[in-house]
């Protein structure tokens, strides 16, 4: 049996130097870019194509509950963020909810990691415990901590708020609290990513440098400062990278726990621009606020590569 | 020798605690999905209690029974499985071995479609959708569900085609075998694990999905993500139900995240890895 389909063609004109070896090349060509075509073309129209469509919109008046003032707005819809206090507030709130959960993320789940570490059985019972939260659906996380954790004399956090004398609170009642309660669901359904994966690099780092420390009489403290953390420096960039980006895209968990309330007191960007679109209809602003939410985390991610380059 | 002991066992104690942070909730939902709804409201809370079984059967023989977003999430997440199999094997080949023009570029616009926020999409998918009547439709959905799941493929697959031998498939070339037949049986039973890994996350992220489902779903196509959801704005109390609920619907996932732990790490961090700016 012999391939036909791939068979060199008869009339494929040979170049000077070494023919069969730019035929071979050119038919290698050829095939990789038929095997790659059906996914760029795919990627092009559901990502590319809707971006270029989303721009559009927030150039546009499209309001679904005014269709008769539809039609082309210019730039007005930007101009509007301007004075729109809301915008604003969901702006701070989104940086205040990235930078926190990041950090969070990365100070426990590294300590969490070295602490692990030191155990030399059980490693595997932990890192079951830890995939838990990570395969749960984000809705599901925040159904659960809106009810069963959170709420107000049934839940679980209450109830142990009460008994270590904290007394009870309106944990998604209250604007202060419930902002730091979206947090925490953030923080503890990713925390495990954080720890997974310096975890596994831990582990990888060469035994015999702490060893040399060790004998160097390096205490604790300087064998992680001089040792540990410039070595992991590289696996700690890619989780600071990776979780913004998801971060900066947050949604369903503050959907499902706090809807953006109370009032607008957990409205990130992405929660501001969907009510804007779909519980109020107005898209053409909700378009350009989503094409702000895009520019920022371009920005944030073209700065973060830079950052990860340059070291 | 004694303070080594103690050492040791307060590390153990203190990373158990820390790591229930992570079991307890999920224990304590499962534990709920057994009670009564009278034994939920309870206080103090009982941990012994006598198990129930009226929460499973409320949800899945009752009047909202969610048996029908299960289906309708197993054909979201199968679907979008295997399509994006289907166009992500050949590319991910295509960008890890063979001599694609432009490789790195393709690979880099690869990486950052994976970037863009859900949110900025989700306004050009509804208006495109709406005008080609394809809104709940599981087609429309299901392609839409290849902007997270296509990228992320892609690049893990990557990283499974470069471990490959090149000699193997150069040995197969010369035996004239066709790059197509060199790709199906010699190349694609080598990467068999990374292809059932890759199965695994695409699954599992089209389970979990819950924006476009909800903005571009209805009442036909609406997964267990949407159900959960519409179930605690209709019924505010009824929590053994919904712990129920939970766990029917996140059972699968679940599952799969255990039988998969070992690759978690790995799936997490694919692209990262490379696509930062080496290669």
């Amino acid at each position: 049996m012999t391939a036909v389909a791939n068979a060199p063609g008869p009339a494929a004109p040979a170049p000077a130097p070494s023919p069969r070896i730019f035929r071979y090349q050119r038919q290698e060509r050829r095939f990789a870019l038929l095997l790659f075509t059906p996914a760029l073309v795919l990627l092009i129209a559901t990502t590319s194509a809707p971006l270029v469509y989303l721009l559009w919109t927030s150039l546009m008046r499209i309001d679904l509950t005014m269709p008769y003032l539809s039609g082309f707005a210019g730039v007005e819809n930007y101009a509007k963020m301007g004075g729109d206090p809301r915008f604003w507030n969901s702006l701070l709130l989104t940086l205040i909810y990235t930078s926190t959960t990041v950090v969070l993320q990365v100070v426990l789940g590294l300590s969490l990691a070295l602490l692990v570490m030191q155990i030399p059985r059980g490693q595997t019972v932990l890192r079951i415990a830890a995939i838990l939260p990570i395969v749960l659906a984000p809705v599901v996380v925040g159904l659960f901590w809106r009810t069963l954790l959170l709420s107000p004399d049934f839940g679980l956090v209450d109830l142990v708020s009460r008994t270590l004398g904290f007394g009870s609170h309106a944990w998604l009642g209250d604007p202060q609290l419930a902002l730091v309660s979206v947090i925490a669901i953030h923080t503890w359904q990713w925390t495990p990513f954080a720890f997974l994966v310096l975890l596994a690099s831990l582990a990888s780092l060469p035994p015999d440098v702490f060893e040399a420390a060790r004998i160097d009489r390096a205490n604790a403290w300087q064998r992680f400062r001089r040792i540990t953390l410039p070595l992991l420096r590289p696996a700690i960039v890619i989780v600071v990278i990776m979780r913004t980006m998801i971060a900066l895209s947050a949604f369903a968990a503050i959907f499902a726990a706090t809807g953006g309330g109370p009032g607008t007191a957990t409205e990130i960007l992405n929660l501001y621009a969907y009510r804007t679109s779909f519980t109020e209809f107005n898209l053409g602003y909700g378009a350009a606020l989503a094409a702000v939410l895009l520019a920022i985390t371009l920005v944030i991610s073209f700065l973060m590569f830079r950052m990860r380059r340059g070291r | 020798m004694k303070r080594a002991f103690a050492r040791r066992f307060a590390l153990a104690a203190s990373a158990g605690m820390l790591l229930s942070i992570w079991g307890f909730p999920v224990l304590w939902a499962l534990l709920t999905s057994f009670k009564t709804e009278r034994d939920v409201l309870a206080y103090p809370p009982k941990i012994l209690f006598e198990p129930s079984l009226a929460a499973y059967r409320d949800v899945l023989f009752g009047a909202s029974s969610i048996v029908p977003n299960l289906v309708s999430s197993i054909i979201l997440s199968l679907g979008a499985t295997l399509l994006t199999l289907l166009v992500a094997v050949p590319a991910g080949y295509a960008l890890a071995r063979l001599g694609l023009p432009a490789k790195r570029t393709s690979g880099f616009y690869v990486l950052a479609t994976q970037m863009l926020p859900p949110v900025g999409l989700i306004i050009p998918y509804y208006l495109v959708l709406q005008k080609v009547g394809a809104l709940d439709t599981y087609v429309g959905l299901i392609v839409i569900y290849l902007t997270f799941s296509l990228p992320f493929a892609i690049w893990l697959l990557v990283s499974y085609f470069e471990d490959i031998p090149r000699e193997m498939e150069e040995a197969a070339l010369l035996d004239r075998a066709g790059r197509l037949r060199t790709l199906w049986y010699v190349i694609l039973p080598q990467v068999r694990g990374g292809i059932a890994v890759t199965i695994v996350f695409v699954f599992l992220n089209a389970w979990n999905e819950f924006l476009f489902a909800v903005v571009l779903g209805g009442n036909r196509v609406r997964p267990v993500t949407v159900a959960m959801f519409n179930f605690i704005s209709v019924e505010q109390t009824r929590w053994a139900s919904l712990a129920a609920g939970a766990m029917v619907a996140m059972g699968p996932v679940m599952l799969l995240g255990l039988i998969a732990q070992k690759h978690i790490v790995k799936g997490l961090t694919v692209g990262a890895v490379k696509g930062g700016g080496r290669r």
